[in-house]
């Protein structure tokens, strides 16, 4: 079942990996005479406003959106396990706090709370990854607390804790391999929440800036030329599509797997 | 039972003091000097050092955070959520004004979800695995794959540009509504349905069903009484969720279509760095937000009293 996932990885790290290198053209390169210009033999997808190959972009708008996708669902996995477990096994205090700020966290709609966190911090590439991580750890938390209390009453864990085994290795022999399933499944909805937003801040500005190629962004270049070269403004949200719509399914393939095993919480 | 509604109370407080803070301090901490931000949009060139202390004095950026929060927080407890700091309008009337766009389209929004995801998800239950079941869920999956801005310029480019049926920018009649609507309904009715099939499935397995049926009670009433209602809870429990995503739908469909609602006075407040409207929309959305979902965490123990008392 783990399959799937790792099958979708390797295909979308090929695909942002080698994409750009089949890209025929640089991404960047203006070309004013052959601007705005219909899908032909010589652009296969036509050609943006600054005459920059389309193609070109949206393959090297892969390793952007892919990459930072990546790049974003890890960081919060990492701080929304780390804050889960801490409530879990941190005693009362502990716990009240976490899931009070965990709370907190959620009473802001995601996309809304990271426009708002990119914005005020001055659109680049630094921002956009700070806003998105800071505002997805929090489903990761829930999972990880919830996880966390119930492994530590089964009797191994006792067991082991009462061999003297340190608290690391604890960590890692009993509560990871109880973790990682439902987690993976929490970072798929996650990863495609990433891409999706990243795309979003970068259709209203707020991202990775030009002349940079990211799906979002070329977006908001094409819809001021909707009349002229509607087809333009097709093709970075099917690439946005596309993706979501793989990782969404092996997300679910993966939920249906773990239902079945009966270790999904 | 009033334990319950007390804890579930406090804390609701505890998370909205929570979110007070945290949009003062991330407006705080913003990089770059909002004095000057708003002198630059206030007088233009006159900006000498003495016109951006003058101003660092009249809107109380020389406070120390603490003395500033209690000085911002007091007031927002009575509604008034001060004046902008670029135009010094009281904020909440600017609010009012896109709150009378943003509230009707988020509705109606909703009704096109639920009138689209109800049926859909009907008809996929008839017979679960056939060829309109998946069918149904596989739309839906992609609809949730699409996002909410592509949706709308699609639209617009087809029924706007090429057909010229509807008008795309704009909120002056109620055909400018249409677009967006659709555009957001499509997107709820993409989420929901799924989750209505599968309450559905769920509901159809409840184990006392076949004595109901025994009793000669009609299919018709079985659906109503029994299917019906317990098909509701996953829907109710996901509200919270669906209304996040009909917000930040909201933002950016409202962007595209041009119309003049929260998620236009958002965008626009942050671009002139006009931090008491942007803490507006802030605290607002979070206030409705952990007011939704107290009420979701009520209804759910009314309507179902096995779930228990307290999980953090």
């Amino acid at each position: 079942m783990m399959r799937s996932v790792v099958i979708l990885v390797v295909g979308f790290v090929l695909f942002a990996g080698f994409g750009p290198l089949l890209a025929p053209y640089d991404p960047t390169a203006i070309d004013i005479p052959n601007r705005l210009s219909p899908p032909s033999a010589q652009f296969l997808l036509g050609t943006d406003a600054l005459g920059r190959d389309i193609l070109s972009r949206l393959l090297h708008g892969a390793r952007w959106s892919l990459g930072l996708a990546f790049l974003i669902s890890v960081i919060s996995l990492i701080i929304g396990t780390a804050i889960g477990l801490l409530a879990a096994l941190g005693g009362k205090t502990a716990d009240w706090l976490a899931m009070r700020t965990t709370d907190t966290f959620l009473a802001f709609p995601e996309l809304v709370a990271a426009l708002v966190i990119a914005g005020l911090m001055g659109a680049s590439t630094w921002s956009l990854i700070f806003a998105l991580s800071v505002t997805g750890w929090m489903r990761y938390a829930r999972v990880a607390r919830g996880i966390g209390l119930s492994v530590q009453s089964r009797g191994y864990v006792v067991q082991a804790r009462l061999a003297g085994l340190p608290g690391w290795s604890v960590a890692r022999w009993h509560y990871l391999p109880s973790l990682i399933p439902s987690l993976t499944v929490v970072w798929t909805g996650m990863f495609a929440r990433a891409i999706l937003g990243i795309s979003a801040l970068g259709f209203l500005g707020f991202g990775i800036q030009p002349p940079n190629p990211e799906w979002g962004a070329m977006l908001l270049d094409a819809r001021v030329h909707m009349r002229s070269t509607p087809l333009q403004m097709v093709w970075p949200g099917l690439a946005v599509v596309f993706c979501v719509l793989a990782i969404n399914l092996t997300g679910d393939a993966l939920r249906d797997a773990l239902a079945k095993d009966g270790t999904h919480e | 039972m009033i334990k319950v509604f007390g804890g579930l109370l406090l804390r609701a407080t505890v998370v909205l003091f929570g979110t007070a803070i945290l949009t003062f301090a991330l407006l705080w901490h913003a990089p770059g000097d909002p004095a000057q931000a708003i002198a630059m949009a206030r007088f233009d060139a006159l900006l000498t050092e003495d016109v951006i202390a003058q101003v660092r004095e009249e809107v109380g950026l020389n406070m120390t955070f603490w003395q500033a929060f209690w000085a911002w927080l007091g007031p927002l407890l009575q509604l008034d959520f001060g004046n902008s700091s670029v135009t010094g309008r009281p904020v909440w009337a600017d609010l009012q004004a896109a709150i009378s766009y943003t509230f009707p389209l988020a509705l109606v929004a909703l009704g096109i979800g639920l009138a689209i995801s109800i049926p859909l998800a009907q008809l996929a239950t008839k017979r679960p695995g056939g060829w309109l079941d998946r069918f149904a869920v596989g739309v839906a999956s992609l609809g949730n794959a699409i996002p909410a801005y592509w949706l709308g310029l699609i639209l617009i480019l087809i029924f706007a540009v090429q057909l010229a049926w509807l008008p795309a920018l704009g909120a002056s009649t109620p055909a400018h509504a249409v677009l967006p609507a659709l555009t957001l309904g499509l997107g709820v009715a993409a989420s929901l349905t799924r989750i209505i099939r599968s309450g559905i499935l769920e509901a159809r397995g409840q184990s006392f069903l076949p004595a109901v049926r025994r009793r000669g009670v009609s299919e018709r009433a079985v659906g109503r009484d029994h299917i019906a209602p317990h098909a509701a809870v996953p829907v109710i429990t996901v509200f919270g969720l669906e209304l996040a995503f009909l917000l930040e739908g909201l933002v950016l469909v409202e962007v595209i279509f041009g119309r003049p609602g929260l998620g236009t006075f958002l965008v626009s407040a942050i671009l002139a760095r006009d931090f008491p409207q942007v803490q507006a929309v802030v605290v607002l959305t979070a206030l409705i937000f952990v007011i939704v979902n107290l009420l979701i965490d009520l209804i759910y123990r009314v309507i179902d009293p096995r779930i228990g008392g307290h999980d953090a």
